[in-house]
């Protein structure tokens, strides 16, 4: 299966009046990227569960604070006929093959301005001082959506209202680099996994175990993860990594540092790939869900290693988790299964204590599961500066907008469970 | 800060040229400037700073007078004024270890003066000392004393400078056992991959998560059979009463609550609730018999299955929460339960 990325680098978004744009709601010329916020906004409102919308356009360097941030979203849009996230945006069809307009240098960030059910659940993007440069997000432009439930509308719809106004959204930003040239193309191209050439047969070949969500909560009717599927009762399944990078998986609502956007730039499949046919093979993608009730742990984590093993025929495998501690011992639990079938494992963990303490950093200890890369600790805390604007969660603007210390969880962007960040906790 | 900084040695009766085992049990003593292995360390700060004091004790008064010692000794250091206290290097002597690693973390704590001291891995100052103290590792012996003080004085300064502080490796201390973030070169996905290939290649990899070494806590057996023993329902699955009376932590909690089930033959729904947060608690809402099993409890008790089914139930959060908080809780339930004449646990968990 083959898929192309074709990138365009946008350094500049403006808004523009309609007038300008003839009829487009977006518009690319060479790096400057033009919105016209009003009638994307009149699309985004059309969803009966929502009551209101409200678009920004904010750039690094200015004093701004994004609170509640639910979710970021890279802008993409399939070429040719191509599906939109299918499942979830568009009617369900296979992803991960054909042309693929990207954006870098703009996200779409979905606010959540209900006010807080879950405490703790705050994350906030710095768009200027030292956090700016912490999260990925301080760095792009952002195209910020504020949206209102209507009546009546249940917390899991108005998130799954959210979610889709900013995945139209990004399709709509990317749609407007349709028949533009390029800046570069990126081709993802594996076979089927068994049809390896004679000559690179000695290659060690890798697979990656992807859990996609933790049913720590249960997820919603409109949740879509998996092609839409709420994967409420999911067994490990195997899927093309293009499937992943082209809109066949998109984050739950759960988000603790997780982003779809991350997803989209899946860093082990693009790092995998990049090795593949070189020092190794990439041997296909297991998804996977941490799951609330042991017996279904057990038989998830034993699935997985079968599969790993025994039909993707992996002598490796890098594992990472979404959520909390459940997650995070299924994902362990997994690993363990794999490495007593023989299959080498490395693991990605968040660093779980809550004081400090490196003994506390994980809560597993299995055999063979030695090899621990970790995306540091989300409960270490970190001084945020005094910001002039606060857009999204309107309610807390007044506390958002000044000096307060939160954790590193907090700064969305900062941590990915995926392995997309820098961070690490340093054992001391 | 003055320029040159005013720097406290201490050393045991050997290092400070009292005499050796016979002279064990010399109390702490002060004398002015740099004597004995302190001349080492003066040597070692050369124009950075100034002995002013060496504080020496015998290592038998030091062991068993370990509190008087302590106090007696943090007083002379008060007294010299230190920018930094510089202890040791202990190298594989035990007592000496423990006292140096003691008097560090005492004067940190209560001079806020910043401490130094070091010692061989297995000195056993390492693992009483090293979360709170900053140890260099040294030999065994002290035959390169010149060059052990030189990196103790290293650290020192940093330290007493207000200098960041590298990594364990870098610095050549025992790691502290305390986790900082900092931002590398490279993805978590790029190190992940990285490390696999090493693994799978048998090369030697590095991993950024020491393994926890768990104490492994042994059953104890039941000594009566269960017809005779006493059995209580003990939950970290967050049942509490509404209201949660006892403010019970969704997460990382510090507090347990103490439940009568007295007259109960079951739980109602309808009077409990679950602030846990970290799993989905509908079903236990629902029914809190599928957390605390106190219905079938009470069969098994009047059909004369187990003796009795104790009368309160400890219930906490069990996410999120500490190593040592849980070692805390758990120990203090189960005094509780010990003086109450309890025999075995139930013990449930999510």
């Amino acid at each position: 299966m083959r898929l192309e990325l074709r990138w365009f680098e946008v350094r500049e978004l403006t808004v523009a009046p309609a007038t300008a744009l003839a009829g487009a709601p977006a518009r690319l010329t060479g790096g400057r990227l033009e919105v016209d916020l009003e009638a994307l906004r009149a699309q985004l409102s059309t969803d009966p569960r929502l009551a209101g919308v409200r678009l920004d356009a904010v750039h690094p360097g200015e004093r701004v604070r994004i609170g509640r941030v639910f979710d970021v979203i890279a802008p993409r849009a399939k070429l040719d006929g191509g599906v939109d996230f299918p499942g979830v945006l568009g009617p369900i069809a296979k992803a991960g093959h054909g042309r693929t307009a990207a954006i870098a240098g703009v996200a779409v960030v979905a606010t959540d301005q209900q006010s807080d059910q879950v405490a703790g659940a705050l994350a906030v993007i710095d768009m200027a001082g030292p956090n700016a440069e912490l999260s990925r997000f301080g760095r792009t432009h952002n195209l910020v959506i504020s949206a209102w439930p209507a009546a009546g509308t249940a917390r899991s719809e108005y998130l799954a209202a959210v979610r889709l106004a900013a995945l139209k959204a990004g399709v709509v930003l990317a749609q407007a680099a349709r028949d533009a040239e390029p800046a570069r193309t990126e081709v993802f191209e594996l076979p089927p996994s068994p049809r390896v050439p004679a000559e690179l047969a000695h290659l060690p070949r890798v697979a990656y175990v992807f859990q996609i969500h933790s049913h720590q909560r249960p997820t919603g009717v409109d949740e879509g993860i998996l092609y839409g599927d709420p994967i409420r009762r999911m067994l490990p399944t195997i899927v093309h990594p293009n499937e992943v990078l082209d809109g066949g998986v998109v984050r739950g609502f759960m988000g603790r540092n997780a982003t779809t956007w991350a997803i989209q730039h899946h860093p082990i499949i693009r790092s995998l790939y990049a090795r593949h046919g070189r020092t190794l093979w990439f041997a296909g993608v297991v998804v996977t869900v941490a799951h609330a009730t042991e017996p279904e742990r057990v038989r998830s984590a034993f699935l997985t290693a079968g599969l790993v093993a025994h039909t993707l025929g992996a002598d490796g495998a890098i594992l990472t988790k979404i959520g909390g501690g459940a997650p995070h011992v299924d994902m362990a639990q997994a690993a363990a299964h794999c490495e007593a079938l023989g299959v080498k494992t490395t693991v990605i963990v968040e660093d779980m204590s809550t004081d400090g303490s490196a003994e506390g950093m994980i809560l597993f200890d299995f055999p063979g599961v030695d090899a621990m890369v970790n995306v540091g600790g989300g409960q270490e805390l970190l001084a945020f500066p005094a910001m002039e604007r606060v857009i999204g969660a309107d309610d807390l603007a007044p506390k958002l907008s000044g000096e307060m210390r939160a954790t590193y969880g907090t700064l969305c962007g900062a941590i990915e469970q995926i392995g997309a960040t820098t961070m690490m906790a340093e054992v001391r | 800060m003055p320029e040159r900084l005013r720097v406290v040695c201490y050393v045991n009766q050997f290092f400070g040229q009292i005499g050796g085992e016979e002279k064990a049990g010399v109390e702490p003593l002060s004398r002015d400037g740099a004597v004995g292995a302190a001349r080492a360390v003066q040597q070692a700060l050369g124009d950075a700073g100034t002995v002013v004091a060496t504080v020496i004790c015998g290592d038998n008064y030091a062991a068993e007078q370990s509190d008087r010692a302590l106090a007696a000794m943090v007083a002379l250091v008060a007294a010299a004024k230190p920018d930094l206290v510089v202890a040791g290097p202990a190298f594989l002597a035990g007592r000496y270890g423990v006292a140096c690693g003691a008097l560090c973390a005492a004067v940190q704590a209560q001079l806020t003066v910043p401490a130094v001291t070091g010692m061989h891995a297995e000195n056993p100052g390492v693992d009483l000392y090293r979360r709170s103290v900053y140890i260099v590792q040294t030999g065994a012996e002290a035959t390169r004393m010149l060059p052990e003080a030189q990196r103790l004085v290293a650290l020192g300064l940093k330290l007493a400078r207000g200098e960041k502080i590298g990594a364990p490796a870098a610095e050549g201390y025992f790691a502290r056992g305390v986790t900082r973030n900092v931002v590398t070169e490279t993805t978590a996905a790029e190190r992940a991959t990285a490390m696999l290939l090493d693994k799978l290649a048998g090369r030697p990899f590095a991993s950024e998560v020491p393994r926890p070494s768990f104490a492994s806590v042994p059953a104890p057996r039941l000594v009566k059979t269960l017809e005779g023993a006493t059995i209580a329902l003990v939950t970290d699955g967050g049942l509490v009463p509404k209201g949660n009376p006892d403010g019970i932590e969704a997460l990382n909690a510090t507090r347990y609550g103490a439940y009568s089930i007295e007259g109960k033959d079951a739980l109602d729904a309808a009077q409990y609730e679950n602030p846990h947060r970290g799993y989905d608690t509908t079903w236990v809402k629902q029914d809190p018999h599928r957390l605390v099993p106190v219905d079938v409890a009470r069969e098994l008790e009047q059909r004369g299955a187990i003796g009795k089914l104790h009368e309160t139930v400890y219930s906490t959060v069990g996410v999120a929460t500490t190593l040592a908080q849980s070692a805390r809780m758990g120990a203090e339930i189960a005094e509780k339960l010990r003086a109450a004449g309890v025999d075995a646990v139930i013990l449930t968990s999510t």
